[in-house]
């Protein structure tokens, strides 16, 4: 334990959050740069417990996955009554990328986002775990413009038939009507609603629906999309949490994302189908023809930098106030929910 | 690839498109997103005009973009506004696509020289390959006389008098137009005196013309012919009726019924 601790030089504080602190170390047998996150010992109820609940799901199962597009969890030791977990250092995440209105996304940037995205969640869907907190900056970014999956906080196991599931996940915003409808059994139809969402906000460059009450939401997305019924959503006035909307018509999408071309349209309208039995997994999803049309996905190299990374006299100053890990490790409040029933 | 681009170019080359809601207050600052109307055919969603646009971003940007892009790049108001469709290279290279224009707020593409060319050439073949059929008809073979015109029974039988009773004459403002344009013709190009060893051809040119013009404005012609033309065109003309009158009578009795040859050429 002693020399796992003193394997990693700490360099710099990148942000503090609820449940833990983040630092970027170098790890002194390797050379290579780590992102540290210390787990702050919570409230004396969950000290009780013995450690905090998110971290334990990440540690639980990011130590099971090895993949291209999912954030690696390199170490894991303890020091006094603190964990700390250690991962790939990533410079930036898709929400900072989002919001540089420096950058203007060509087609091919949004589908090797799109593209990395989905083979991680098809790697996390394949071995029969939900994410259940896909947003853009829970998609981290490096210098490589290789994008990973990240924060396994919410993340679960699923596949049982019988288990009950809590609707309360996923920020808001990237929620699909399913869980806003309160259902229990639920599957990855809820990422693959996430991922729709994010596309959404590649194109538009804001998010797509950014509901300011769970009944906002309900009504922003048929706004967008038109209303559900029962023959188009079999099961639906069933749902814990159903209410009747008034009826709207929809606006076809190639109003909405006006630039898009019609193979992109196509993956949308799949990914953003109200009835969660029609929407397609990552497999099928894969096999759609945006993915092999041109033009053809941005290579790592030619993805776009937040401006404060390409300039290093300005990355200096912005290290500290950059939202980098922020969000992603820090448990960001905006619209999160705890799981209780984990 | 090449196939595909003639055959939208054939498409958008026949087609104009106006919204007539905005043509009342078309101005040069609104022009481009008129253009960028969903329902018209000339725009090409997925160019970077679009995309900057979708992603709520400055416009300023289309520079530092590569890829197709629209720009205006000659505005006459309040009636001309045209639009260039161009592949940019680099923040100041650009490649000409196409162009369009907008007359009173009706878009149009305008065409590539090759298109010009080409359609030009298909209508004089065609016009040609129809004076042939037209000529191959009349001829008849009979082993008695040889070759000979059956002009007469054929003019009857195909209508060809008829048509030319049912076509409408050309406009004042036509007839004075082609004059003023063939005085400024005449004017700029004068031609040239005949020596005695001028050609053939240049006369038979010199007579087509005249021919021509004299339908407009015989007067103003006779005076400016030169001496040497007179004994060409009577000959022609001499011999055009001959052949004529040996086959056709009834029909065609002098050169004055003949009909116009510009009006002749529109008709076929």
């Amino acid at each position: 334990m002693e020399n796992k601790l003193n394997r990693y030089e700490k360099i710099a504080f990148l942000g503090e959050g609820q449940f833990a602190t983040v630092y970027k170390a170098r790890n002194k047998d390797t050379d290579e740069m780590v992102a540290v996150k210390k787990i702050k010992i919570g409230s004396i109820q969950e000290a009780r417990d013995g450690i905090n609940r998110t971290a334990l799901r990440e540690i639980k199962l990011l130590q099971e996955l090895k993949h291209q597009n999912i954030i690696g969890l390199l170490d894991v030791f303890g020091y006094a009554s603190n964990i700390s977990l250690v991962f790939d250092f990533m410079d930036t995440d898709l929400e900072v990328i989002i919001k540089d209105t420096r950058i203007v996304f060509t087609s091919g940037h949004i589908k090797a986002y799109t593209l990395m995205t989905l083979l991680g969640l098809e790697y996390l869907h394949d071995n029969w775990i939900l994410h259940r907190d896909l947003k853009p900056n829970n998609l981290l970014v490096n210098k490589q413009g290789i994008l990973k999956i990240a924060d396994f906080g919410l993340a679960k196991t699923f596949g049982s038939p019988n288990r009950i599931y809590t609707h309360q996940v996923v920020t808001r915003w990237y929620r699909s009507p399913e869980l806003l409808f309160g259902a229990r059994k639920y599957g990855t139809g809820v990422d693959m609603w996430a991922v729709g969402c994010i596309i959404a906000e590649l194109l538009l460059r804001v998010p797509f629906l950014p509901g300011e009450s769970d009944l906002d939401q309900l009504t922003r997305i048929f706004q967008a999309l038109g209303s559900p019924t029962e023959e188009t959503w079999p099961g639906l006035t069933s749902l814990q949490d159903y209410i009747q909307f008034k009826p709207f018509p929809g606006t076809p999408l190639k109003m909405i994302f006006t630039a898009a071309p019609d193979d992109l349209l196509d993956l949308l309208s799949v990914l953003l189908c109200l009835n969660p039995c029609k929407r397609p997994n990552c497999k099928t999803t894969l096999k759609m023809p945006y993915f092999s049309n041109r033009p053809p996905p941005s290579k790592g190299s030619q993805l776009p930098l937040p401006s404060n990374l390409l300039d290093p006299e300005i990355s200096q100053q912005c290290v500290s106030t950059r939202r980098l890990f922020h969000a992603n490790f820090l448990g960001n409040k905006r619209g999160k929910m705890i799981v209780l029933n984990c | 690839m090449p196939g595909r681009i003639q055959c939208i170019q054939e498409n958008l080359l026949g087609l104009s498109w106006h919204d007539s809601a905005w043509v009342p207050m078309l101005n040069s600052s609104n022009v481009l997103e008129y253009f960028s109307e969903r329902t018209n055919p000339f725009y090409d969603r997925t160019c970077n005009n679009e995309i900057i646009k979708m992603q709520r971003l400055n416009p300023d940007q289309l520079c530092n973009m590569t890829g197709l892009e629209y720009i205006l790049l000659h505005v006459q108001e309040p009636i001309l506004y045209v639009i260039r469709k161009q592949d940019r290279q680099s923040s100041n290279q650009t490649i000409p696509i196409a162009d369009y224009y907008i007359i009173a707020g009706v878009i149009y593409q305008a065409p590539d020289l090759i298109s010009v060319i080409n359609s030009r050439l298909l209508t004089s073949v065609f016009h040609l390959q129809s004076a042939f059929d037209d000529l191959f008809n009349m001829m008849q073979y009979q082993p008695s006389k040889g070759y000979s015109w059956d002009i007469k029974s054929q003019m009857s039988t195909t209508g060809i008098i008829k048509k030319d009773l049912k076509e409408e004459p050309s406009s004042n403002f036509q007839r004075q137009r082609v004059d003023m344009l063939l005085m400024e013709l005449t004017r700029r190009f004068p031609l040239p005196v005949m020596k005695h060893t001028a050609s053939e051809s240049k006369y038979s040119v010199s007579y087509n013309f005249r021919n021509i013009v004299s339908v407009e404005n015989p007067l103003e012609i006779q005076s400016s012919r030169s001496e040497t033309t007179p004994p060409i065109k009577t000959e022609k003309i001499d011999e055009i009726v001959s052949i004529k009158e040996e086959r056709s009578d009834q029909i065609i009795t002098s050169p004055s019924m003949k009909p116009p040859p510009e009006k002749k050429s529109r008709l076929n």
